[in-house]
């Protein structure tokens, strides 16, 4: 049962790493790109 | 081996976590969210096929329209064979599209590309965009706008993810393009690189939502959950409506009016950002706002439009799906006003109020599935989901037909100023009223269309165990 518990979590950190790395990237990208707005 | 997708195989067993299925969900709308990313490389498009704006436009023109044709035919099949084998045919169709359009670019077959990326990308956009939605709101009918809106958050990411990686791969595949010149066009190469890197690594990324979705056995509820809480709440049933029905009611078709509102007034200003930001502030024929700083407006616009979708679904959890959109048509009512009449006078409030705008413009996407759950219950919420999407498709036709329209009417592009948006902008208020007027309108079910209880019974059948462990609470959290 713990055996199961564990993989879940480790299922859950890999999950939730990959979209927050995804949107993480995005985030990050748009933002350098709309300082642009305010650098003028 | 395509036998663990069939829905019976796709029952969670007990105790497993419920949070596994945002990310599920968002694996998949992150991936086909990159549709709304396409004018990254359309000037290469039109360069490589020695084409005009239109003919390349038509291919995204075509994703669209297919996207809410295959949500509106497809949503029962959606329904009948659950979430995992719905997004393992998205994750096929949107792959195989990026794969016949490098065909086609590497051959230079424009067909290839309308048939790739535009009809079989189009059917990959409307399955894997409704795929996850009512099983997150079975997951979640405690929150179920919060799940929605998480889910309808990575489509508006998919973009944010997709603009700058395409760039950035267009120049691995194509040194001499420059991303930062309007005018530089990548190769024929580096086009089909692109294509190809984007359509096998999305396949892998859709694969973890494909692998971690499940459906919770018939009669879970989270711990502590007291469905009467919801229930108690005014326009939320407990009855069941099939999406056969659905579209027999009154209440459906002012759904419709208010999402098409909502997202005619939104895509009115999204469509025409980066120049209308350089019109606004146009003063003896030319902008103080610089070509970059308008891309900027448009990247702050997407993030908006993103963040819009996660909180204010959220925020309808707590004062009800109803009020959230008085407060998104009739304060954009107002916020396009002040648009028209001030806008001009300072660049930092015009972003505001755009911001803003595009916000709700989000929230109005995310919130929709909620409010049909709400109305209409869970037994075939996606299939319905579904059907009112074409809202959209008819919405992506209406908002830009309208700005356009009357932008042309003005003047000529580069001379236009904030005074000739103001019919455009005034037309929209009156499209947003529309919104609103509809949306308190809207009232619940009649039990005429209600399905009999046993009949709607959640379709997927657990195996005996799993669903004797989960009808007695389980221990998902």
């Amino acid at each position: 049962m713990s055996d199961r518990s564990g993989k879940q979590t480790a299922r859950l950190w890999v999950s939730w790493l990959l979209v927050a790395a995804l949107l993480g990237y995005g985030v990050v990208q748009t933002a350098i790109t709309a300082a642009k707005l305010f650098a003028g | 081996m395509l036998s663990a997708l069939d829905p019976q195989h796709t029952v969670a067993p007990a105790g497993y976590s419920r949070w596994l299925i945002p990310p599920a969900a968002l694996s998949v709308h992150l991936c086909i969210g990159q549709a709304y990313a396409t004018s990254v490389y359309k000037n290469s498009l039109i360069a490589h096929f020695d084409t005009s704006q239109t003919a390349i436009g038509v291919i995204f023109s075509i994703a669209i329209v297919m996207l809410g044709l295959s949500a509106a035919v497809g949503g029962t099949w959606v329904e009948a064979n659950g979430p995992r084998k719905a997004m393992f045919v998205s994750a096929c169709f949107w792959t195989a599209g990026f794969l016949v359009g490098a065909l086609g670019i590497a051959t230079r077959q424009l067909w290839l590309l309308y048939l790739g990326y535009g009809f079989l990308g189009g059917i990959g956009l409307g399955i894997g965009y409704i795929s996850p939605v009512s099983t997150l709101i079975k997951w979640f009918p405690d929150r179920p706008g919060l799940a929605t809106g998480l889910a309808i958050m990575g489509f508006g990411g998919g973009a944010m993810v997709a603009s700058p990686l395409s760039r950035q791969l267009l120049s691995l595949y194509d040194p001499t393009y420059d991303p930062g010149n309007a005018g530089s066009v990548a190769s024929s190469g580096a086009l089909v690189g692109l294509f190809l890197t984007l359509g096998i690594g999305y396949f892998v990324i859709m694969m973890f939502g494909v692998v971690n979705v499940r459906v919770p056995a018939p009669g879970w509820r989270p711990a502590g959950f007291d469905p009467a809480t919801v229930t108690a709440k005014p326009m939320v049933t407990t009855a069941q409506v099939s999406a056969a029905n659905a579209i027999r009611t009154r209440s459906f078709w002012l759904l419709w009016i208010v999402l098409f509102c909502n997202v005619t007034a939104g895509i009115g200003i999204l469509e025409q950002a980066a120049p209308m930001i350089q019109d606004f502030f146009r003063d003896n024929g030319a902008s103080a706002v610089t070509a970059a700083a308008a891309g900027g407006f448009v990247g702050l616009l997407s993030l908006f439009n993103m963040a819009g979708r996660f909180v204010w679904s959220s925020t309808s959890d707590i004062i009800g799906r109803k009020p959230i959109y008085v407060l998104y048509l009739g304060l954009g009512m107002v916020l396009y006003t002040l648009l028209a009449l001030v806008g001009h006078t300072a660049t930092a409030l015009f972003v505001l109020i755009a911001c803003v705008i595009l916000s709700f413009y989000g929230g109005g996407f995310a919130t929709i599935p909620a409010y049909l759950r709400d109305l209409f219950g869970t037994y075939q919420v996606g299939a319905i989901h579904g059907r009112l999407l074409t809202a959209w498709s008819a919405a992506g036709v209406a908002g830009p037909l309208i700005v356009n329209g009357v932008l042309d009417a003005q003047g000529e592009p580069g001379t236009l100023t904030a005074a000739s948006y103001r019919p455009a902008l005034f037309t929209m208020v009156g499209v947003l009223a529309l919104g609103f007027l509809t949306n308190l309108l809207v009232r619940p079910i009649p039990e005429r269309f209600h399905e009999p209880r046993a009949a709607a019974a959640p379709t997927p059948e657990p195996d005996t165990a799993t669903a004797a462990v989960a009808t007695e609470g389980g221990s998902n959290r």
